[in-house]
């Protein structure tokens, strides 16, 4: 699997990308990935390029990305450039992270978020490897999705 | 044994611990800069005997290290590819003289260039100074190579230079290392003159000894050179000559196109020394490994090859080197690539341009071409130091001065006008000279404004500075103290007083060295203190209009990027009014803070409290006063 992580520098986005490396290679997939974080560090993009499973190199070719993961809206149009399926959040969902947890554990609430709605990985699998805060802050997150498509599915019926 | 998922740099560092190296130096430089804090920690959880730390310059660092190899001691050195430069005169010699215990000189590439301002090939400058380089092209190979070019080393008595690329060195993948490090004990020596032959001193030859010791350098190279051999992949008769990150990407490439029976694809862990004769008459050996490539796919391709001795000439239609960044390997073997157009002759060769490549030799069909939206240009942090200081020297000396920046994080103050040129590290004082003397043979004014960053100044700044106080030239030379090199991820200074064990260092203190020089006016503040700085800067300006000397000002602040920085930061939250707003957007373009923003729909400007660390001094800067604390 082919992954890119983009976001700004402060959003913890190599955090996020280095607790995907380490449930992937739990579960026994090797993991390669290569870091690109610019001059600035505050509020500059960085871009996290990950291949499970497959591979020499880290390096994703623009254009062959399986899933682009963007934690900054406005750079919907550059994480486009590595493939069309892009996972994002939506205004409410930051909101509601920042509303719910300490900022420096927003990426892991935004994290339970994206493992409940992809599915990709296991919930159980990444709270082995949480410490206590980053377990219950992604907890938060995932059962935040069950709670918000419950409410909405009750909206439709 | 334990996998971690580590990235190049920390790989090469457990490498070289691993090899026995218990001697590093070397200085900050992004992508290298993780391998002396790795080491670093290393040794202080193992409790293992070394020295680790890092050095003023490049130049001291490879003497440093060299010396210690010298002394029996293996030993390694750490820097950026434009580092490498500041050490060519000690980085030439030493292949002449050779090493004792093994030596490693790392220098990273960044193809791009990403963060540099070339992007030279430190495998060049390798082959200009006849010193082996291992060029890894995975994760995994930065550890084995750092192992590999100790022995080498130590084999032949030679430099050997590990060079590694962004790609890698910023790359994570799992490593397998031992948990426990073997303690040797260390057993320094060293052969003075009186132990040499009158033939040959080796470690203070006279010049005739020197074509001696010429001799015996190539006579290493030779023997090098004949067990050089590329390992080969797949079984196509274009073959392309490959080593570093670009292998990975074209092996990947190889095979999503399934072009293994078009290409033979041959991989130099070495890239220097090759001779035509090893390629004229390649002998496969039975059982390459690779640890990096998948058993399968492996075994298939060394069966179909086993023992077949290949003339080239009969053998391939097509002989192509791709490579980053300059041709080493097409011009020692003579081959196609760059020079016929092959392969595009600057930029990374990052996949999608291998394919391009691939593209050229008929290989594939044509691709699809992304175009790439600009991404926003980086700034300076929010309540940065550099930002108010360099805004207030603005304000003094206003735009027609000339600014001379320099290498490190204030370079960003070009995006407000406050820097016009950037050379290299410590060029800025150089340049300050130049401009000065030149608008002086002229008969012309010029204010000349030479800014610097601490760890710059003590790397290359003081002796240009010795030369100004010297020569009585006229401009102001700012040194922005951070107390840290910000710009590679804060690294310690000179001025730390302590190391990574806790243990004394003497801190070098600024004010002693530039007023050692002769340098009559000097002044330190604080940035932050904006009345104060503006007198300061205004007397400079004085000073240099009265007397034909240079003026130095230190502005003091720490890096709000360091935890100790952002504590001790004053908390002054600000507001920005918005009848007084009158949308000039003067703070967006002369001021530019990244927590300032610019709302389009009511043309006012704004406060982004998710960046604004509420360090107070935007202030100071709005025309209309809508800026105000709260």
């Amino acid at each position: 699997m082919k992954l890119v992580i983009i976001g700004k520098g402060g959003q913890g986005v190599i955090f996020f990308s280095r607790m995907i490396a380490q449930v992937a290679s739990m579960k026994g997939f090797l993991v390669r990935s290569t870091e690109i974080k610019g001059m600035a560090k505050k509020g500059g993009t960085v871009e996290i390029q990950m291949k499970i499973g497959e591979g020499l190199s880290g390096v994703v070719r623009r254009g062959s990305a399986d899933l682009v993961i963007l934690l900054s809206e406005d750079l919907m149009d550059y994480a486009k450039t590595f493939g069309d399926k892009v996972f994002t959040f939506t205004s409410e969902e930051i909101e509601k992270a920042l509303s719910s947890v300490p900022m420096r554990y927003v990426n892991t609430f935004l994290l339970g978020i994206f493992v409940k709605k992809t599915a990709l990985f296991s919930c159980d699998d990444f709270l082995k490897i949480f410490d206590n805060q980053n377990k219950e802050s992604f907890k938060k997150g995932y059962e935040y999705v069950q709670s918000s498509t419950r409410n909405s599915s009750k909206r439709r019926n | 044994m334990s996998k971690l998922y580590l990235s190049g740099n920390e790989a090469i560092a457990y490498g070289l611990i691993h090899a026995g190296v218990r001697f590093i130096t070397g200085y900050p430089g992004t992508p290298s800069s993780e391998i002396i804090p790795t080491a670093q920690k290393i040794i202080k959880d193992q409790e293992i005997k070394a020295y680790v730390d890092w050095a003023i310059n490049e130049k001291v660092a490879y003497e440093v290290a060299y010396g210690a190899c010298l002394a029996n001691i293996k030993s390694a050195v750490t820097m950026k590819q434009v580092g490498l430069n500041v050490a060519m005169d000690p980085f030439m010699n030493s292949a002449y003289v050779g090493t004792v215990a093994g030596f490693v000189v790392i220098s990273v590439d960044d193809p791009g260039p990403h963060s540099s301002q070339t992007e030279q090939d430190s495998r060049f400058m390798a082959m200009t100074a006849k010193i082996p380089i291992l060029d890894p092209s995975t994760v995994e190979e930065a550890f084995e190579f750092s192992k590999k070019a100790i022995q080498l080393s130590e084999k032949y008595g030679i430099p050997v230079m590990l060079r590694s690329t962004t790609r890698i060195s910023h790359g994570r993948a799992l490593v397998e290392v031992d948990d426990q490090i073997i303690k040797q004990e260390l057993n320094p020596y060293f052969k003075t003159s009186k132990e040499w032959t009158k033939q040959l001193s080796r470690f203070a030859a006279t010049p005739k000894q020197r074509l001696e010791l010429h001799k015996i350098l190539n006579r290493k190279i030779g023997e090098i050179t004949k067990e050089n051999i590329p390992r080969l992949f797949f079984n196509g008769n274009i073959l392309i000559l490959s080593s570093g990150a670009v292998f990975s990407y074209l092996y990947e490439l190889i095979e999503e196109h399934s072009l293994q029976d078009k290409v033979t694809l041959a991989k130099f862990d070495m890239p220097y020394p090759l001779s035509r004769d090893t390629l004229m008459s390649l002998t496969l050996p039975q059982n390459t490994t690779l640890s990096v490539i998948p058993r399968d796919s492996m075994s298939r391709e060394i069966s179909q090859n086993k023992e077949k001795i290949l003339n080239i000439n009969k053998t391939f239609s097509r002989i192509v080197s791709i490579e980053e960044t300059y041709p080493v390997i097409e011009l020692q073997l003579n081959t196609e690539g760059r020079r016929n157009g092959i392969v595009p002759k600057e930029g990374e060769l990052l996949p999608e341009v291998c394919e391009e490549i691939l593209e050229n030799l008929k290989l594939i069909k044509k691709r699809k071409i992304f175009t790439i939206p600009p991404l926003k240009r980086p700034s300076l942090c929010p309540g940065c130091g550099h930002r108010i200081a360099l805004y207030e020297v603005k304000k003094v000396f206003g735009k027609k001065a000339i600014y001379a920046g320099d290498i490190g994080c204030y370079t960003l103050a070009l995006n407000f006008n406050v820097t016009d040129i950037v050379l290299n590290m410590g060029a800025s004082v150089s340049l300050g000279f130049a401009f000065s003397k030149t608008f002086e043979l002229g008969n012309k004014n010029q204010d000349i404004v030479s800014i610097i960053g601490d760890s710059t100044f003590f790397h290359t700044g003081i002796p240009p500075l010795i030369d100004a106080v010297h020569y009585q030239v006229p401009f102001l030379l700012i040194i922005l103290d951070n107390q840290t090199v910000a710009m590679t991820g804060n690294q310690k200074t000179l001025s730390t007083s302590k190391n990574f064990l806790g243990e004394c260092l003497k801190p070098i203190v600024i004010e002693d060295i530039v007023r050692s020089i002769g340098i009559n006016f000097l002044e330190v503040t604080d940035p932050y203190d904006y009345e104060k700085s503006l007198t300061i800067i205004k007397e400079a300006k004085k000073f240099l209009k009265e007397r034909k000397e240079p003026a130095v000002v230190i502005f003091r602040h720490l890096c709000i990027n360091t935890q100790e920085g952002l504590k001790s930061n004053p908390k002054k939250s600000v507001k920005i009014s918005e009848e007084l707003c009158k949308g000039c957007k003067f703070c967006i373009n002369e001021f530019e803070c990244p927590a300032i923003v610019f709302d389009e729909g009511t043309s006012k400007a704004m406060i982004d409290k998710t960046l604004c660390i509420s360090c107070g001094c935007c202030i100071y800067i709005c025309p209309t006063k809508a800026i105000n604390l709260i």
